[in-house]
């Protein structure tokens, strides 16, 4: 090994290091370290000077290794991996030690908290002599896209992508696209028709030359990763470079709520079901009849904790829908609209609730927590076919309601095939078997696998514009790294060391990314290092040592732990 | 068997002048704002509830609506316009009409047509009878005239025959009111298996009923703002009741056919008590005319047919008083007929089966709201 050159920079990041932490004397007492050639302290070491600083010294005291005392490294680790590499040494040369989030913001006493500075800097110095230079990697893009899923989600984002010029592989279970729209009369708030908008859609893609459309088709085994995936269609191979999942909803099985007695009673409907009736404008009852009121069960099977605790965010304003759409079909008709909370958020949907409220309807607020309303045949004298009866809580009362017919807003779930398709691209399910996005709030389109994106309904529920748009960020988020060429992958990854590999796979059962397979001729494990995040499982996991996470090596790590206790 | 949703009634509660409560969305700032509603009776908010559910029987029971003077601070500040002072000034005209048995109440309350036809048909019978049991003042002015230059009004309508139908009308009125009070009390106590209120906390309550009826002391408690408005009622209700005695308990001592000097109480408690009257009724008039406050901006048929009918008692009672001690015997007599001709209907319609009725049913409802109280506390 080349003789160590160490330069430690310690920063007083204004006064928020400085003031609890010694930085002069720190910087003078580390620079009789062993190894250390320079020991600085400055106001702001990520400032310009503050670099420039790093670079001079890099280039006059030859420093092969750099440890920088500062903040954390998620805030600035890759603005000094920079200036070393501007100063011509390998990033990878860099440790950072901070004492700003783990040291003098959180200490009192300074004299200690310079104490455990020092510690934390002393183990940086240590962990920085086995550091080894790693170099940077980028894999090249195929311009295609697969699209899982041949709803509005999938539609959307095949044709921002097509229009693009890219070419897109539509893959639709059904015999036919549109998905739960097809299903859908009007829309909300506006009332503009579903069929109208989907035909509009429908009609675009089903012409455009960029897409290829495989109706009756299931999803094979994919191989490959970003930029690179590969699937058979029909017993043909197609390659892809990134994914959009959008497989949809699966509306919730009212039958599975005993209390509304769906299936049983023939006058209690699904919202999916009075869609349908409003699409022929034949508002029935199973006897033929028109109804003279009308209930209206919010939150089926959502917001329970008995079946689905979360909010299938479109029922409350489908439900407004309704109250419109009878309003002026049959203006004679009572409407019941029995809700636990009202949820209109969203552009004009607050109005439309507003507005609506102000129509012929009644609202009415049952207990989802305790008791769930119940729903029974009435007797001949009751003059209505079925009765209602629960808590009415903003009254206290326990109330019946006469209803001609009740309309259930069943909520949404995952689609079934969400799990199997889960398991085919490498994408992660939450407790409800929606799929789990990369970020919840930063990046809501992506997953943790690279290229490829959750859109629409199958992430979590969601109205027809938040779908579009998910839909048309992930095809935006697509044709950046298409227009990029190419795509850097992650360098600290696994590595495996085939002369000590027993082949015991444990590490293949382990690896949350799919990203190490078996070599049947070596017996050996191989880590594909587009797909592996460095995570270390493998390493932690593996019984030989042979497997091990780049830049978090056991020599680095325990090398660091030793530092720590090297001073006091 | 549970409370049936009925849309029937909040379409029955509109004749009855109920605005727009449907708004309601139920944030409770009504009962949060409301200065007089307590732990004990919490309202408006759930008393709106059941209007807009038209649980008919619930809303029977319910004391509240007589808790509330419209002091208006729930509409002025609700977020829906949802009028909740109207709606409880509604429920109260609509309370009236389920507590009384006759259904008159419910025909005033929601025609207009019945409530005018019913005056003109009791003014007319009261006419015939006057005319039949009084002597017209006929031939030379002089012979009806005493000493002192006043009108012999005996001679013509004699106390006691005048006295007599007072007696039997201010009988048939209480017991249509008391029946209707006795109503009143089988919803709001009896039906209740809740609660149990046993002999001693009826006494203990009894204080309340002359102490409300007299001063409206929750009246009072209601938003500075109302401070005016509620002085302006208690004179008027002094008024009333000075008169009412006067006329009703005292007619031999007030309809004299000496003519007293000023100061003489009889004369000086009718001018007072008319003063009263009369400022109470213009000022009342005003407000509604001008909606000036919450509780004057809609009016029904009904208050207005109370304010005319009670101006128009008190106009032909001062004119009749002024011909009396000027010694003009034709003019009083016509004058006693037509004051009798407005009176009488006035008291008939309004004080059993309308809006004036609220002299007993408010304080009635403080005390039955009162004794339950007490029985809860028990329990």
């Amino acid at each position: 090994m080349k003789e160590l050159r160490i330069g430690v920079y310690v920063c007083h990041c204004g006064t928020n290091i400085a003031a609890m932490v010694d930085v002069e004397k720190l910087a003078k007492e580390l620079s009789e370290v062993k190894n250390v050639i320079v020991a600085r302290d400055y106001k702001y070491m990520c400032s310009d000077p503050g670099q420039d600083l790093i670079i001079k010294d890099i280039q006059e005291h030859k420093l092969n290794r750099i440890v920088v005392a500062a903040c954390s490294p998620r805030m600035h680790e890759v603005t000094f991996r920079k200036a070393l590499e501007k100063a011509g040494l390998n990033p990878y040369y860099l440790e950072m030690a901070n004492i700003r989030e783990q040291c003098s913001w959180v200490h009192t006493n300074r004299n200690e908290a310079t104490i455990k500075a020092k510690d934390l800097i002393l183990a940086a110095i240590k962990r920085v002599k086995w550091h080894e230079p790693l170099d940077k990697r980028s894999v090249p893009i195929n311009e295609a896209t697969l699209i899982i899923g041949g709803g509005i989600s999938g539609i959307s984002a095949a044709l921002e992508l097509a229009n693009a010029g890219k070419k897109v592989y539509l893959v639709e279970k059904s015999n036919k696209l549109g998905g739960i729209m097809n299903q859908i009369d009007l829309t909300f708030p506006f009332l503009n028709s579903a069929r109208q908008i989907l035909d509009r859609k429908l009609s675009e893609v089903v012409n455009h030359p960029n897409i290829e459309i495989f109706l009756n088709t299931e999803i094979g085994e994919i191989f490959g990763y970003i930029g690179n995936f590969e699937t058979q269609i029909n017993g043909n191979k197609i390659v892809f470079g990134n994914i959009i999942v959008a497989t949809g909803l699966k509306p919730f099985d009212a039958s599975r709520i005993p209390e509304y007695g769906y299936g049983k009673l023939p006058d209690v409907i699904t919202s999916l079901e009075f869609e349908n009736m409003l699409k022929s404008g034949d508002i029935k009852t199973k006897s033929g009849k028109q109804p003279q009121s009308i209930a209206i069960i919010h939150c089926v099977g959502s917001r329970n904790e008995k079946y689905n605790v979360y909010c299938s965010r479109v029922c409350c304003l489908t439900a407004l829908k309704y109250i419109n759409q009878i309003n002026s079909v049959l203006p004679e008709t009572s409407i019941f609209d029995i809700y636990a909370d009202m949820r209109t958020f969203g552009k004009y949907c607050e109005e439309f609730y507003s507005s609506t409220s102000r129509k012929n309807v009644t609202f009415l607020v049952f207990d989802q927590k305790n008791e769930l309303p119940k729903i029974r045949e009435a007797s001949s004298s009751d003059k209505c076919n079925l009765i209602i009866n629960f808590r009415e809580k903003l009254s206290g009362e326990i109330i019946e309601v006469p209803a001609d017919m009740v309309i259930l807003m069943v909520g949404m779930e995952a689609h079934e095939a969400a799990k199997e398709v889960a398991h085919k691209v490498g994408v992660s399910m939450c407790g409800n078997n929606f799929y789990i996005e990369r970020h919840p709030k930063l990046d809501p389109v992506a997953t943790t696998t690279d290229g490829v994106y959750v859109v629409g309904t199958c992430q979590a529920p969601k109205d027809i514009p938040d779908s579009i748009s998910q839909a048309k960020a992930a095809a935006a988020r697509i044709l950046a790294t298409i227009e990029a060429k190419t795509v850097d992958v992650e360098v600290t990854t696994a590595f495996i060391n085939e002369d000590l590999c027993c082949g015991c796979q444990t590490c293949i059962k382990v690896c949350p990314y799919s990203a190490i397979s078996f070599d049947a001729v070596k017996k050996v494990s191989i880590v594909n290092e587009v797909l592996c995040k460095g995570c270390g499982t493998c390493a932690a996991a593996c019984p030989t040592g042979a497997a091990k996470a780049k830049h978090f090596t056991d020599v680095q790590i325990l090398s660091q732990i030793e530092g720590l206790f090297s001073y006091a | 068997m549970n409370a049936r949703v009925n849309l029937n009634v909040k379409k029955d509660l509109l004749k009855y002048g109920a605005k727009d409560w449907n708004e309601c969305f139920h944030c409770g700032n009504c009962t949060a704002i409301c200065p007089l509603t307590d732990d004990n009776s919490l309202f408006p908010r759930r008393a709106i509830r059941l209007a807009q559910m038209g649980l008919k029987d619930k809303i029977k029971e319910n004391v509240v609506p007589w808790l509330c003077y419209y002091c208006g601070d729930c509409s002025k500040t609700c977020p829906r316009n949802a009028n909740p002072g109207e709606l409880m000034m509604s429920l109260r005209r609509y309370l009236i009409s389920l507590y009384d048995w006759t259904g008159i109440s419910r025909l005033v309350y929601t025609s207009k047509k019945f409530e005018l036809i019913a005056i003109v048909v009791i003014a007319i019978f009261v006419m015939i009878l006057y005319i039949n049991f009084t002597v017209y003042p006929a031939g030379d002015p002089n012979k009806w005239l005493g000493e002192d230059g006043g009108v012999l009004i005996n001679n013509m309508a004699h106390w006691r025959k005048i006295h007599l139908a007072d007696l039997i009308m201010a009988g048939l009125l209480s017991f249509f009111l008391i029946t209707n009070i006795i109503n009143m009390w089988y919803h709001m106590i009896l039906k209740d298996k809740t609660v149990k209120v046993n002999i001693l906390d009826y006494i203990k309550g009894l204080y309340l009923l002359p102490l409300h009826f007299i001063t409206q002391k929750r009246f009072s408690k209601c938003d500075e703002s109302v401070k005016t408005y509620w002085y302006i009622h208690l004179l008027l209700v002094i008024g009333y009741v000075t008169m009412f005695t006067m006329i009703v308990g005292f007619l031999e001592w007030f309809q004299t056919d000496k003519v007293h000097p000023f100061w003489h109480p009889q004369r000086l408690f009718g001018y007072i008590a008319t003063v009263f009257l009369f400022l109470g009724i213009i000022y009342f008039y005003y407000n509604r005319r001008k909606k000036l406050r919450e509780n004057s901006k809609y009016s029904h048929h009904t208050d207005w047919a109370f304010l005319v009918l009670l101006f128009l008692t008190v106009l032909t009672g001062i004119l009749m008083h002024y011909f009396r001690i000027s010694g003009m015997p034709k003019l009083t007599y016509i004058t006693y007929l037509l004051h009798l001709m407005i009176a009488v209907p006035m008291l008939v319609i309004e004080v059993p089966f309308s809006k004036w009725s609220h002299l007993a049913y408010r304080p009635f409802a403080i005390y039955f709201s009162y004794i339950k109280n007490l029985a809860y506390k028990r329990k």
